[in-house]
């Protein structure tokens, strides 16, 4: 039935645009890959498109992994996104089934609050947020950034789950409830286990979301013992003025690429379900 | 049970797991937004525990600053750039992927929304390395076509350098909002297509009086979280690739707020700034959400 574009040069017009755009996205990646393979005598000498000469210079690897404690990072990054979103990922999913099922004073309310916070600047309250940490003793410490990503990603995760609870056929909680399970227990026993398609969008959008957050870790980490993998980025490239490894630092770039790469290649349609659902506030 | 235990039991249940998260909540993001507010009253280095109360006198002293002024005009620069850009490349592909029955529709998709999974850190330092002035990806590709090896400094220059910044942004937002028309279209009814097509409306007649009014509610959505997302979050591409320089030229509100505090411990300031940065991304957001309504009346 549909014909789509009849025209051919207009379709050999718009292929092209598309190829191009696709182009533009990949060939980033796999010049991060290329560079990531050369020394900085090629970087000078060749042209940026250049292939890598062999031998290939996989030592940029090792050199970042071990020499810039990139082996550090990447565990301080995998603890401090496992952590956060885990605990954001719990505390969203019980307000949000509470605000779903249970009417009590005050709950419209509270729903609005989480609400109307993702229109707040994050920025507004970075200033106060690093010296409420540092009274707290929570500079400085993996801990510290769990909480503040953790509370950073309530709304999101409130605002999504609400929906998928109330999607939910009440049926179940309630035939729970006759067999004498407690609330906790229905919670617990009956309704996560059904929530998990939802709750697994919010955790993937949330990872990648927090695995990339540079600014807070910026401000609230300056101990590179425990600095998150953007974080060491950020410096590594304000002191490549300074000292030139062109090389290790694609092959910075591209260990930090390529797990949301691989999150996103397995979770694609989770991601694109998350996100329609959290843009239409 | 009696019936007063039940309830009882209902309301500690639902203390219990309303409770922990509130006040988790309270404490990380709510009280350090009313704190900012307190903040930007005073004039505070921060690091003393003196602070003076002046009131106002940030705010005034905020307009007067031609670096605060500039930063409020570049940052709206981004915002009509980034709206135009994104949209109009991003519904293309929206309606491409999805109405043009290309092949490989879905992998294009797929790869289209690499970028914004990808850490803006990344995005800031790969597109600085096109930009640089020795070995940079523009640099050599312009010298392609030149005797003399071209060897200019893109981020470098004393005005428009907030043109240079304007690609990334718009490269690295595509992909999201492609996926929300994407989804917008596809709740259209293939039967309106399906009729207009008997009536022998064309690809561009279907765009224009069906899928435009269709998913201009979700274009509208669209418009005003680009311009959200770049009044809030802009900053960190700018702090990356420029640091606001050369000579301020580039600096948004986000970006001289954070130099204002953490560079140069004025956090009373830093802190107005921030306020205005939230006054600014409320107004804005109202006006538009005016200006854009109309246009739907127009439309339909």
């Amino acid at each position: 039935m549909h014909s789509g574009i009849k025209n051919p040069v207009v379709k050999i017009i718009f292929y092209a645009i598309l190829v191009i755009w696709g182009f533009s996205v990949l060939y980033p990646l796999l010049w991060t890959l290329l560079d990531a393979l050369k020394d900085n005598e090629q970087f000078f000498f060749n042209a940026p498109w250049a292939l890598p000469e062999v031998p290939l210079i996989w030592s940029n690897f090792s050199y970042v992994w071990s020499k810039y404690n990139f082996d550090r990072y990447f565990i301080n990054s995998i603890v401090v996104t496992g952590g956060s979103t885990l605990l954001g990922l719990l505390l969203s999913a019980m307000t949000a089934y509470v605000l779903a099922r249970y009417k009590f004073r005050g709950s419209g309310a509270l729903y609005l609050l989480y609400i109307s916070s993702m229109m707040v600047p994050f920025i507004l309250a970075l200033i106060p947020l690093f010296f409420l940490m540092n009274s707290l003793g929570l500079i400085n410490t993996t801990i510290g950034l769990v909480f503040v990503y953790a509370s950073s990603v309530l709304a999101f995760g409130i605002f999504v789950l609400v929906g998928f609870f109330k999607s939910l056929p009440k049926e179940l909680e309630e035939a729970s409830i006759i067999d004498g399970a407690s609330h906790y227990g229905t919670f617990f026993r009956v309704m996560l286990p059904l929530s998990q398609p939802g709750l697994i969008t919010v955790g993937i959008v949330n990872v990648l979301n927090i695995w990339n957050e540079y600014i807070v870790g910026t401000i609230l980490i300056n101990d590179p013992k425990h600095y998150t993998l953007p974080v060491e980025i950020g410096v590594m490239q304000a002191e490549m003025q300074y000292r030139t490894e062109w090389g290790p630092l694609f092959a910075a770039l591209l260990m930090t690429i390529v797990p949301v790469l691989v999150i996103y290649i397995v979770f694609q349609r989770k991601i694109a379900s998350g996100i329609t659902a959290g843009a239409v506030k | 049970m009696k019936p007063v235990s039940e309830k009882r039991q209902r309301n500690l249940f639902i203390g219990t797991f309303i409770i922990p998260t509130f006040v988790f909540f309270c404490i990380f993001t709510i009280y350090p937004v009313v704190q900012a507010l307190y903040y930007s009253l005073f004039d505070w280095s921060g690091m003393s525990e003196h602070k003076t109360f002046i009131g106002l006198g940030n705010f005034k002293d905020m307009f007067k600053d031609p670096i605060v002024l500039r930063a409020i005009g570049n940052d709206y620069f981004l915002v009509v750039g980034k709206i135009v850009g994104i949209m109009i490349i991003a519904t293309f592909f929206a309606v491409a992927l999805t109405r043009f029955k290309f092949k490989l529709a879905g992998f294009f998709r797929s790869i289209f929304f690499i970028p914004n999974v990808i850490s803006v850190v990344v995005i800031g330092v790969l597109w600085n390395f096109i930009y640089n002035p020795q070995i940079g990806f523009l640099n050599a590709f312009l010298s392609l076509f030149t005797e003399e090896k071209v060897d200019i400094a893109w981020l470098g220059f004393t005005s428009h350098t907030i043109w240079m910044l304007l690609p990334p942004a718009v490269w690295a937002g595509i992909g999201f909002y492609m996926i929300l028309i994407i989804a917008a279209i596809q709740n259209i009814p293939d039967s309106f297509y399906e009729a207009a097509e008997l009536e022998g409306a064309g690809q561009w007649r279907q765009f224009r009086s069906i899928t435009v009014p269709l998913v201009w509610e979700q274009m509208k959505v669209s418009i005003i979280n680009i311009m959200m997302t770049t009044l809030n979050g802009s900053f960190v591409i700018v702090w990356i690739m420029t640091e606001g320089g050369p000579d301020n030229s580039t600096q948004v509100m986000g970006s001289y707020l954070y130099q204002m505090a953490f560079r140069q411990y004025h956090f009373g300031f830093a802190a107005a700034i921030g306020v205005l940065i939230l006054g600014l991304s409320l107004i804005t957001t109202v006006v538009m959400q005016r200006l854009l309504r109309h246009e739907t009346v127009e439309l339909s």
